[in-house]
């Protein structure tokens, strides 16, 4: 991780504040992050299905469609 | 003195027409000057379905109010209805015939019948079985993936009921599709059904011809395209943010350039495999070449691009171009946006056109046929065969400097990845900044470039003008590929192009204003994005609450008006540009344009300005925000326990 920058901006009274700065790594990636590699068992990916893609493989959410639906 | 005409915004599309014109060599950008549209079929006013025809039916410019009818007494409103529906089959017909060969492949693929290929991602083949309603308890993958492949090639020629996908929708939507009676049976089914009614003395009301059109589009995005997306990213990986770099700068002098153009990725894919392997490598090097670098046209180069980070050559109207650098030893097309006349364009070069598929074949140019069984092996005698052709290059080569790095891959699932984790991955972050109106709104700018029109310009003048009014932009296809070369899809486009709340949000998460989501059959993932943001809530029930638009600014394949209708028939507002192909009819114009607001909640606009056009669609986010009342800041209020008692 490179060094920690900092720039200054306005704070909310108007004043010059110096807030922290982007920070990344240098240089290019060679490959894409393949973040679902994290998911190594069976257990693993249907929890995450119940997770994060709840909408369609999980009746444990609260979107609007779900609350008229009474759910 | 006559105006030049701009044919291109891109400087190395403009460096290789004028190699081509100095050469003395005929492109797309030539032969569009010599032939213009025809001014009847511009507006679809003839017909043609019978031999008592051709029928033509201009307006008269003397007597408007003239009765146009065929001699068959078919008014010009249906006989602009069904050229339209016809035009959209074809487009639906291309998709998922695109489709069926993926499932046929990915069915071979779970039995072990296809060479090179296998399940690379579980946890999409879990979620797709799923939701084809597959017990996947106690089974293993290969198991899974056979039920899957056969309950998906059964979508194509069921014959009753509802394709499986429709249950994905928001429930309010499946409602109004239900109530119109547009939810498709099968794929196959609703093709055929539209060229049935289109024949002679068939179907003789616009109204009835269209609602048949809205069910076959809908057996697109829905249907074929859907699938060919999640079983390609089964067998070859959902996609992942993956940089790679775009345009024709990425040939390379002194390497075996192959380009691989068309649509289906499955060779594609192999030939990337092949092209790492030692053996092929060193082939390379015997004949003087540094290497092999292989480069993608088109949406093949979307499909390698962001799996793989293979380099994208550039876009639909760029395809003779890369021949014209002289660099290219061979360049393999399968289906669809593959000109003609690209073999005429090879002949004057040492390029070796090869054709793959055995639906598509064109006069002079060598055909390899691709089949699972034994793909692997012609992905590598097509490599050794342009290899072989490397020390056959006769003209000098002209590479123009031009490329740009550009991060792609953004699948639905990578989004609600990075909005949230993997536990928490949720659309609930950009809901929630449009609610608070950092975003103002989402746009899928899509399509084609088109000849007629200035290649790129439209795309990038659109998209700008809807980055700086804080507009997220999804993009697939031809459209994706010019926003790459623009450079608008890195992260540092958001400081230079968007507006100041979209500019913070894409610098909070680290993506780009202009998110790739992949080839033409992609858009798919608009719509299963675009689901997810209705069930997380607080932006309505229907995807046509949303405060997003659709747009096609430089289309011309019959695939983008599949492509919009559905988006309309999902409850989009979709405007495309160049030419719309019924303002032969005011009344079939005005059901498309006005009463399908009525019935479906989204409709067509025609508008080939483009920030005409973007400020029809920022218009129409805006109508969407002042209906979920998120148009106007409020002041936040912090309720204590008794407010909250009040509530109760």
């Amino acid at each position: 991780m490179a060094d920690y920058r900092y720039e200054e901006k306005e704070g909310f009274d108007g004043k010059k504040v110096k807030v922290l700065a982007g920070t990344f790594d240098e240089g290019k990636p060679d490959a894409g992050y393949d973040w679902k590699i994290k998911l190594a068992t069976r257990e693993e990916k249907i929890k995450y299905l119940k997770t994060a893609l709840r909408y369609w493989y999980s009746n444990e959410w609260y979107g609007s469609e779900k609350n008229k639906q009474g759910g | 003195m006559s105006e030049e005409i701009i044919k291109t915004v891109d400087r190395a599309t403009k460096e290789l027409i004028d190699k081509a014109e100095r050469e003395n060599i005929k492109t797309v950008f030539s032969r569009s000057e010599e032939i213009r549209p025809c001014p009847i079929g511009i507006e679809e006013s003839c017909c043609k379905i019978c031999a008592m025809g051709p029928c033509r039916l201009p307006r008269s410019k003397k007597d408007s109010q003239r009765e146009r009818v065929g001699v068959c007494g078919a008014t010009i409103d249906t006989i602009v209805a069904r050229n339209f529906a016809r035009r959209v089959a074809a487009g639906v017909a291309a998709h998922s015939d695109h489709a069926r060969e993926v499932a046929e492949t990915f069915l071979k693929t779970a039995r072990g019948e296809a060479q090179g290929f296998t399940i690379k991602d579980e946890v999409k083949l879990l979620a797709v079985a799923l939701d084809f309603g597959i017990e996947i308890e106690g089974k293993d993958a290969r198991d899974i993936a056979i039920e899957l492949a056969e309950k998906a090639l059964r979508e194509f020629g069921r014959q009753k009921g509802e394709l499986t996908y429709i249950n994905k929708a928001p429930k309010k939507r499946q409602d109004i599709w239900r109530r119109h009676g547009v939810v498709p049976r099968g794929i196959d089914r609703e093709v055929v059904e539209v060229m049935h009614r289109t024949h002679m003395g068939v179907d003789q009301d616009y109204r009835h011809i269209l609602l048949q059109t809205t069910r076959c589009a809908l057996a697109d995005g829905w249907g074929g395209s859907m699938i060919s997306t999640d079983l390609q990213d089964i067998m070859f990986g959902t996609p992942v943010p993956v940089l790679g770099s775009i345009n024709l700068g990425v040939l390379k002098e002194d390497e075996v350039n192959i380009v691989v153009h068309g649509h289906e990725p499955l060779l594609p894919e192999l030939l990337v495999a092949a092209s790492r392997e030692p053996g092929i490598r060193s082939l390379a090097e015997k004949v003087g070449a540094k290497g092999i670098n292989l480069a993608g046209m088109c949406c093949s180069a979307n499909e390698v691009l962001m799996r793989h980070g293979i380099p994208c050559a550039g876009n639909f109207l760029q395809q003779e171009l890369a021949i014209i650098t002289g660099a290219v030893e061979l360049m393999t097309v399968d289906v669809q946006c593959e000109m003609q006349g690209l073999q005429s364009v090879a002949e004057c070069f040492h390029t070796k056109l090869i054709t793959t598929s055995d639906r598509a074949r064109i006069e002079g140019a060598e055909h390899i046929e691709f089949h699972p069984e034994d793909g692997l092996d012609t992905a590598r005698k097509i490599l050794r065969l342009a290899i072989e052709n490397y020390p056959n290059r006769r003209h000098a080569v002209y590479i123009p400097s031009y490329k740009q790095d550009t991060v792609v891959g953004f699948s639905h699932e990578t989004i609600n990845y990075l909005l949230g984790g993997l536990f928490r991955a949720s659309y609930r972050p950009l809901n929630d900044n449009i609610i608070n109106g950092r975003i103002r709104g989402v746009a899928g700018v899509v399509g084609c470039n088109n000849v007629r029109t200035p290649h790129d310009l439209c795309h990038l003048t659109m998209i700008k003008e809807l980055i700086k009014n804080d507009v997220l932009v999804l993009t697939t296809g031809c459209a994706a590929m010019a926003c790459g070369k623009a450079g608008l899809l890195i992260p540092e486009a958001a400081k230079e192009f968007a507006g100041s709340g979209l500019q913070e949000v894409c610098e909070a998460v680290g993506i780009p204003p202009v998110l790739h989501m992949g080839a033409c059959v992609d858009n798919s993932r608009i719509l299963v994005a675009a689901t997810a943001m209705v069930k997380e809530g607080g932006l309505g029930d229907d995807l046509a609450d949303l405060p997003a638009a659709g747009a096609a600014p430089e289309w011309m394949s019959e695939k983008a008006l599949a492509i919009g209708h559905y988006f309309v028939a999902s409850g989009i507002f979709t405007v495309f540009g160049t030419t719309w192909p019924t303002l032969g009819s005011d009344r079939v114009t005005g059901h498309l344009f006005k009463d399908y607001e009525e019935m479906f909640k989204g409709m067509w606009a025609y508008e080939p300005d483009p920030i005409k056009a973007a400020q029809l669609m920022i218009e129409h986010i805006d109508k969407k925000r002042k209906a979920l009342g998120i148009d106007k800041a409020r002041e936040r209020v912090l309720f204590d326990m008794a407010m909250r008692r009040a509530l109760g």
